[in-house]
């Protein structure tokens, strides 16, 4: 990544190859995965029809893309915000479950206060138990120098089995009596209001786009931002410049934690309006893949998790019309990924390249006269 | 509890740590070449499938083994060429490889398996049945099946490799300081790749083992995290391969411990013991227990242009 972000580059140019690197992964990704399809005796252009009217073809379509959209863009903002701090924040998967069962916490107590405040409480309580999932990793990262990675990924199994006891105890979080482990509904006071009558797309939505336009301009044009940039460019530089680099570090992955829990209270108390055991299924992992695919840019993470959202709204639907397995959005998705990579490096190379040979053209330039003297 | 029950208990624990023991062997040496596979999840669940498949075809576990390793392996390939040759991110890479096992698993077995769940031929046990009614050792070593026996004795062999050959040597070398094996004249990249690729090839078995050593079906997603553990084995024994394995049996023993709380029922919450690999990471990573030496350059793509 860094190295990546350090080569510099004209603005526009910059722009045009961040964009075209994944556009090119997702038609690769396609045609592949119309192979496939054909190869199990499908047919590509029926699945992907289908795929397509699936998740952009009708209001109720658009509906549920924004509805499995939500918590894929939030779930990337964890990360993304964590990679241009330097951060790689892999616990999104267990700040989720932490994030549902705070969010749940505080859903299921009748307070004796007004329902939008009902509703603020709950989904701050998400942010918290994601930030306060971060805490361990954080503190070992900012203050210990033990890497993130290894600790957020352990700590995402403990975290679903921790919620997995909270649903099996009645004294905790558990429904009594329930055929699955659940949690008691959450009430209508903490349920965040559904967007459009007959679907269920949520405020969820509207809360992480609004949270991706903010991080995007906080990252360009906030000091905490340029802070942030600067940590993870050259955390050495930074120091120098005066930057509390441990601090600043701790506290933006507690941000990330945070982010990462708004996921999982937004798909409790919007979607789902009951705690259930094991419900994240790898939404912390896909907010990974995308905040690589939009390098960490959070108005490139809606662009992409839009994009997810729509393969897992329309997959359903193709399965229907042409009996091709759901699971095929899963294939689609990580070839996109691993063309992004696969793409990647040649990018780079380029660029290194054309960057070398500037610096030698400059070179020549001021050194050119002497030369011929 | 009486002899009985314990010999019962040491008996699950060995049978559930074999597939995390035959994944750790590749793990640590792609961790030893500097190469984090995440994508060990993935690779054993595809090994998991196609070891099923071999053996509901040609009814022979050797064949399924083997179809098992190459799945592994190719996935392998992947993993070494994005991450090695390309210098992508191994992190994102791995996850990758772990969401198109898990859509390619589940649409390969919807289309194999969904309507007649056929069990398969499995790992035999070998040993003859006089041995098997020895009190204690009998049901704990004599009446594994086969692939039990072979993740017992492989780490050994690995350990012996790695720390008494010279390419092991290489192995242990390259992911300290690539540009010195560099300048010693071998190729860092194709050390790299066979480290990678091991893990592939050992993931895939450790998936065979997965559902061949009793179930003889697959379920989808039945790896569950597995491979988790073993990157977390990996940590607590410190990247030699016999302590990792013995983590390992540590953990299949936390989890034989943990189904006998669910069917028996205890005052301790049966999702505790399985919290207990990650936590024990947790605490080495953190210097809580023992010291652990990373491998120096592990998660750091290698450019030969620099020094």
């Amino acid at each position: 990544m860094k190295e990546r972000e350090s080569i510099e580059l004209p603005r526009l140019g910059g722009l045009v190859l961040s964009g075209a690197r994944p556009i090119l992964a997702v038609i690769l990704a396609l045609l592949v995965s119309a192979g496939l399809i054909w190869a199990a005796g499908g047919n590509p252009v029926e699945a992907y029809a289908a795929l397509l009217d699936g998740s952009f073809g009708s209001a109720a379509a658009l509906a549920n893309t924004g509805v499995r959209a939500a918590p894929l863009l939030l779930a990337g903002f964890a990360v993304g915000l964590g990679f241009k701090a330097g951060l790689w924040n892999i616990g999104g998967e267990g700040q989720i479950y932490l994030g549902a069962a705070t969010a749940t916490a505080v859903g299921i107590i009748p307070l004796p206060v007004p329902g939008w405040l009902h509703l603020l409480l709950a989904v701050m309580a998400g942010f918290a138990g994601g930030a306060l999932w971060a805490l361990v990793p954080a503190y070992l990262r900012a203050y210990r120098g033990v890497n993130e990675v290894c600790t957020t990924l352990m700590l995402n199994y403990v975290a679903a089995y921790f919620v997995s006891w909270l649903l099996h105890e009645p004294t905790l979080l558990a429904e009594e009596g329930a055929f699955y482990p659940m949690s008691p509904p959450i009430l209508p006071s903490a349920h965040l209001p559904i967007l459009v009558k007959g679907t269920s797309l949520h405020a969820g939505l509207i809360l992480a786009v609004v949270i991706g336009v903010v991080l995007y301009f906080v990252l360009r044009h906030t000091p905490f931002g340029f802070r942030t940039r600067m940590v993870g460019l050259n955390p050495e530089a930074a120091r120098y410049a005066g930057v509390g680099v441990a601090r600043h570090i701790f506290l933006v992955f507690l941000v990330c934690g945070g982010l990462g829990g708004l996921a999982g209270a937004g798909e409790v108390l919007g979607l789902k309006l009951r705690l259930f055991d094991f419900f994240a299924s790898g939404v912390g992992y896909e907010g990974l893949a995308l905040a690589i695919l939009a390098n960490g840019n959070p108005l490139g993470i809606v662009v992409g998790g839009v994009f997810f959202g729509s393969l897992k709204a329309g997959a359903s639907k193709m399965q229907i019309v042409t009996g091709i397995e759901a699971s095929m959005a899963l294939v689609i998705q990580a070839l996109t990924v691993l063309f992004v990579i696969a793409i990647g490096f040649g990018e780079r190379v380029r660029l290194t390249r054309q960057q070398q040979e500037k610096s030698r053209a400059e070179e020549g330039a001021a050194h050119g006269p002497e030369l011929h003297q | 509890m009486d002899l009985n029950s314990i010999s019962d208990w040491l008996q699950a624990s060995l049978r559930l740590a074999a597939p995390l023991m035959l994944t750790s062997l590749g793990a640590v040496y792609t961790e030893r070449v500097g190469v984090v596979n995440i994508g060990m999840e993935g690779m054993m669940l595809a090994g998991a499938l196609v070891a099923v498949a071999a053996s509901f075809l040609t009814g022979n576990v050797a064949v399924a083994a083997i179809c098992a390793m190459a799945v592994g392996g190719l996935l392998g390939v992947v993993h070494a060429y994005l991450t090695v040759s390309r210098r992508g991110s191994q992190l994102i890479s791995g996850a990758a490889i772990n969401f198109l096992a898990l859509g390619a698993t589940n649409f390969a077995y919807a289309r194999l398996f969904a309507t007649e769940r056929a069990r398969v031929a499995t790992y035999p046990v070998l040993s003859p049945p006089g041995l098997r009614s020895v009190p204690f050792f009998g049901p704990v070593i004599f009446a594994q099946p086969v692939i039990v026996w072979i993740a017992l004795i492989l780490p050994f062999v690995f350990a012996w490799v790695l720390y008494r050959t010279s390419w092991g040597l290489n192995i242990r070398a390259v992911g300290e300081h690539p540009q010195a094996v560099a300048s010693a004249g071998l190729s860092v990249f194709r050390l790299k790749y066979v480290g990678v690729i091991l893990s592939g090839v050992f993931a895939g078995l450790g998936g065979s083992a997965l559902s061949l050593a009793e179930l003889g079906y697959f379920a989808p997603a039945m790896t569950g995290g597995r491979a988790f553990v073993v990157l977390a084995a990996n940590v607590v024994g410190n990247w030699n391969p016999i302590v990792v394995a013995a983590a390992c049996v540590l953990f299949g023993a936390a989890d034989a411990m943990q189904l006998r709380f669910q069917t028996l029922g205890s005052v301790i919450p049966y999702q505790f013991p399985l919290m207990v690999p990650y936590l024990l990471t947790i605490a080495a990573l953190a210097g809580l227990v023992g010291r652990t030496a990373v491998p120096k350059t592990l998660g750091k793509p290698y450019d030969p242009e620099t020094i």
